[in-house]
């Protein structure tokens, strides 16, 4: 009696974990907008220091997103098995990711830092800082690009 | 045979070819640092664009030796240099080969990264043309040709090295001072004032045009009073 209510029990506690779990198609299409809207905003950030109007107020939202993404933990959409797989298109996750745990903590927590720095170099309104700001974090992303996004 | 000095390489040559190699050299390191550099890479290649595309002309224009008919490696030419046959200043029908693999490299480097985008800020000057994935290819194909074309450089430079060491043919010295000494050809003619304008306009012409400055301009950003508060 006892055993069979430990099993319904755990039969419980497994499902429940399986439909909290992320589909794997879901952690792919997420992974896909954090990106896909943090370059909306990188895109607000260079449209502000290069050249034509700066706009204070829309350097600080944009980069406000961009930190709010970058630590989101974001890593918990790298699922095993999600190194293929399509969300709004293809993943281009390098499979690396997956096994070179700590390459991707170094570029992951170096990016964080850039974007952490980015927010609160944007809120001082200095346009050269945020400019050069701005290159540290677009560098950041590249070194991840580099080692972990399949280049087409 | 008299042997003598003559004029090989026409200060065009010389001018583009320099050019080239601190351009190429600039556009390595942008594109390996990115960040803010990134915006100078642009630059730089529509730099390389109007130089290639001056020297695909002065290669018609030019004068003798900068002429592709003159050295372009014909298998006749190529057979008779490799029998050790051909005898002739410039271009050697081997190094032609180099010279003609280098140009078709730049190019197709230069015009594919006109289309890229970086996934991050940078987008080509032409990126709005393509769509994203025609994008995304061709940003693949750019990172794929910037390893051919650095080992072909290094291979260009490994060969200069190897002339000057264990042939004792010094080929810098001509590209720089434009004199060949101990040589049996004609000194170069041709490539006038006239020449060197209309490879100077078209190359310029094509830079221009790379640039995308004649696309229509991107619609005015919204008006901060009608961006709504979320």
């Amino acid at each position: 009696m006892k055993s069979k209510l430990l099993l319904a029990l755990l039969a419980i506690t497994l499902t429940g974990t399986a439909a909290a779990q992320l589909k794997p198609e879901d952690a792919i299409k997420f992974r896909q907008s954090g990106y896909g809207f943090m370059a909306w905003n990188m895109g607000r950030i260079k449209a502000n220091v290069e050249g034509g109007q700066f706009n204070k107020e829309e350097v600080i939202k944009a980069a406000n997103a961009i930190q709010a993404i970058a630590n989101s933990g974001m890593g918990a959409l790298y699922l095993p098995g999600t190194d293929k797989g399509t969300g709004w298109e293809k993943t281009r996750v390098k499979p690396v990711f997956f096994t070179d745990k700590e390459g991707v903590a170094k570029v992951a927590m170096a990016f964080n830092k850039e974007a952490n720095e980015m927010a609160k170099v944007a809120a001082t309104g200095d346009v050269a800082a945020i400019k050069e700001q701005f290159g540290k974090l677009g560098g950041a992303c590249k070194a991840c690009h580099d080692d972990f996004k399949i280049k087409q | 045979m008299n042997r003598k000095r003559i004029r090989l390489w026409d200060l065009p040559t010389r001018l583009f070819h320099w050019l080239l190699a601190a351009a190429v050299i600039a556009a390595i390191v942008s594109g390996q640092l990115g960040g803010n550099l990134m915006a100078w890479h642009g630059r730089i290649g529509l730099l390389i664009i109007g130089l290639l595309v001056f020297r695909l002309v002065w290669g018609v224009l030019g004068s003798t030796y900068a002429r592709f008919a003159q050295f372009f490696p014909t298998p006749g030419r190529l057979g008779s240099y490799l029998r050790g046959e051909w005898r002739g200043e410039g271009h050697n029908p081997l190094g032609a080969l180099s010279v003609f693999a280098l140009l078709g490299l730049l190019t197709a480097q230069a015009v594919s990264g006109l289309f890229t985008n970086d996934d991050i800020a940078f987008t080509g000057p032409l990126f709005e043309l393509v769509d994203k994935a025609a994008s995304n290819r061709l940003t693949g194909l750019h990172h794929l040709l910037s390893k051919l074309l650095i080992g072909l450089v290094c291979l260009h430079v490994a060969v200069i090295v190897f002339y000057g060491h264990f042939r004792k043919q010094s080929l810098l010295k001509p590209m720089i001072t434009g004199w060949k000494d101990d040589a049996t050809g004609e000194s170069a003619r041709g490539g006038g004032p006239v020449a060197l304008l209309i490879a100077l306009a078209i190359g310029i012409g094509a830079a221009w045009g790379a640039s995308g400055d004649w696309l229509p301009a991107p619609p005015p950003p919204t008006p901060a009073a009608e961006t709504p508060d979320w």
